[in-house]
């Protein structure tokens, strides 16, 4: 057997288990489950903004959360001070989250490596400090709270993310759509750009590709996934907090995105659902569960240093050159 | 108005000695390792609940200041065998297993010591007249032992053969290695410097803030704009950095609220870090 067809089938199988969720879960758990798996979705693609500067233009962020925080805010503000209903609040959380990325890009991606993470892990403090001084905007660290407007209404009748299976489909299907915007931005041109200058920058650059403005793009890309999933978890939660916009959320997208695997699309999913439902499971039966995430983070560095879908990967390519090695040697035994 | 400037001041300059300690416990781990040390403000954070469990051991506060330091040394070397020698180096995956660290190290302490963050009573009480300010006691002794272990941390890479390897195998480990000196016994003793110097400095600063399992969040933002400020690897910068940062935010929090003064010393430092990445200093120390 092949690598290919297994891997065909479970993308299969993971597709058509996402779908069913609303009702196979409650059937087979809990409901409550439902709501965990919208949020492993939400923060998947916060860790997809990081996974898409480090795993494929080889930058380190470490501040994406101030760009989750502008998203967040931008939507609780629009709807809470500003009045707007469902779209426009949710587009003015994403501009909001791009404008904060552009601006900082222009000066961040100026710098490489270890500068880079710094200056990123610095931008996002400057605001988080500046959100906790404006508790009249922002609530500081306990937040405001909103309520939701509708999403769409159709025939006199309103949908709106207070009905869980609308809110859970409505999850899916944007960041669906966001991973794969992001496949194929990667697989364009653009991203084989992106990826010239992972590999070696001053080759990048010596062909002829523009350093500078290809970096400033992804950062702003970034930007746009921390800031649509920045949006999604104020609707999700009803409300933004300044507590979101602090270094530890984004070292923790960096620590889902390089357990499940960096540079691979699905890593940052498989690398979130792990450590979300670990938290879910033993947070319920023991208090001290960061103990098992601390070991788990520490375990994966040491034993699969390129994620687990890099382990899997791994794996298949190992599967496929046994499959095309084995006629050749039969050949050999033959005469 | 004068006198609390003073005041404010002086209390920043003492808080950035004990940073300084910390931030070169930071930055020769980076230099030598090349690790981006998230554990670092925890190695701090234990230090504190080190002193705080030897106080209420013994009754004495002094024997704090030994076991903090020597207890983090240890606690660094196995750290470094254990979790940091199996991913060579790689800096990406330290960040991950750093992190980890970090929360393995909050939630023992969590566990042992407790979730409320407690005051811990300085052996000495009482002011003295200063500049025309009665300040603290404690404070001034705290800056007085910070000022003797940077002393003492620089005596010994300069003039003992351990810090002399410990700067030839940064230097250049192939010839280091050629000439004999075991790398891989550099790199444990170093990371447990590392430890001890961050533990060390919580020992000294625990009568001065609060021990909290927590204790050292805040803290590492500040050591790393330290060590960047300073220069990568430059360790003279890196404590003139720490000095000069803790004064500044004291200036200002003089004049504003706190998160004013640590918002303009993360100004300070984005300018640093775009405008002169190679540090504050390069050129005046080396």
């Amino acid at each position: 057997m092949t690598g290919r067809p297994l891997a065909i089938g479970l993308a299969v199988g993971t597709a058509v288990f996402l779908i069913t969720v609303p009702w196979l879960i409650p059937a087979l758990i809990d409901s409550f489950w439902v709501s965990v798996i919208t949020e492993i979705l939400i923060w998947s693609l916060f860790a997809s903004s990081v996974n898409l500067l480090f795993g494929y233009v080889g930058l380190l962020s470490f501040g994406q959360a101030l760009y989750f925080g502008f998203g967040m805010y931008g939507t609780a503000l629009g709807i809470d001070h500003l009045a707007l209903s469902f779209w426009p609040a949710f587009g003015l959380g994403i501009v909001s989250a791009m404008a904060m990325a552009l601006v900082s890009g222009v000066l961040a991606v100026r710098l490489t490596w270890h500068y880079f993470a710094i200056i990123t892990v610095v931008f996002s403090l400057i605001f988080y400090f500046l959100a906790v001084s404006m508790k009249p905007l922002t609530g500081g660290d306990d937040g405001i709270n909103f309520s939701l407007p509708p999403v769409l209404r159709l025939g006199g009748k309103a949908f709106g993310l207070t009905d869980p299976t609308f809110q859970y489909f409505f999850v899916l299907v944007v960041v669906s759509l966001c991973l794969f915007l992001k496949f194929r931005v990667i697989n364009s041109p653009l991203g084989k750009g992106f990826l010239a200058i992972r590999d070696n920058d001053l080759r990048a650059s010596l062909i002829g590709l523009n350093v500078y403005v290809l970096r400033l793009i992804a950062f702003v890309m970034a930007g746009f996934l921390a800031g649509v999933s920045g949006a999604l978890f104020a609707f999700f939660g009803r409300y933004a907090s300044a507590s979101y916009m602090f270094y530890q959320v984004s070292g923790e997208a960096v620590v889902w995105t390089i357990v499940g695997g960096a540079g691979t699309l699905f890593g940052p999913l498989v690398g979130t659902a792990l450590f979300i439902v670990i938290r879910e499971i033993v947070s319920s039966h023991w208090e001290h569960h960061s103990l098992l995430v601390g070991l788990l983070a520490i375990l994966a560095v040491i034993f699969a240093p390129k994620g687990i879908v890099g382990l899997w990967n791994g794996w298949i390519t190992r599967l496929d050159e046994r499959a095309a090695a084995s006629p050749r040697l039969t050949l050999q035994a033959d005469p | 108005m004068k006198d609390t400037v003073l005041l404010l001041a002086m209390n920043g300059l003492i808080w950035g000695l004990i940073i300084a300690l910390i931030a070169l416990g930071l930055s020769v781990i980076f230099g030598l390792l090349d690790i981006i040390n998230i554990a670092h403000g925890d190695f701090f954070m234990v230090g504190t609940v080190l002193a705080w469990f030897s106080l209420s051991a013994t009754g004495n506060f002094w024997i704090g200041f030994l076991v903090a330091p020597l207890a983090g040394f240890i606690l660094g070397a196995i750290i470094q065998r254990l979790v940091i020698q199996p991913i060579h180096g790689a800096a990406a995956l330290s960040i991950v297993a750093t992190f980890g660290l970090s929360l393995i190290l909050q939630e023992i302490v969590r566990i042992t010591f407790g979730p409320t963050p407690r005051r811990m009573l300085a052996p000495i009480q009482g002011t003295v007249p200063l500049f025309g300010v009665e300040y603290d006691i404690y404070r001034l002794l705290a800056a007085f032992v910070a000022l003797l272990a940077l002393a003492g941390f620089f005596l010994f890479l300069h003039h003992t053969k351990l810090g002399i390897w410990m700067r030839a195998v940064r230097h250049d480990r192939e010839t280091a290695v050629a000439m004999g000196i075991p790398a891989k016994s550099v790199y444990v003793l170093t990371f447990g410097i590392g430890f001890a110097l961050a533990a060390f400095g919580g020992a000294v600063a625990a009568p001065i803030t609060t021990v909290d399992f927590r204790g050292g969040v805040d803290v590492l933002p500040f050591c790393f704009m330290a060590v960047i400020i300073g220069g990568l690897g430059n360790l003279p910068g890196t404590v003139a950095a720490a000095v000069l940062l803790a004064f500044l935010e004291g200036l200002i929090q003089s004049v504003a609220d706190p998160t004013i003064a640590r918002i303009s010393s993360l100004v300070l430092m984005s300018a640093v870090l775009l405008l002169r990445p190679q540090g504050l200093f390069k050129g005046y120390a080396k």
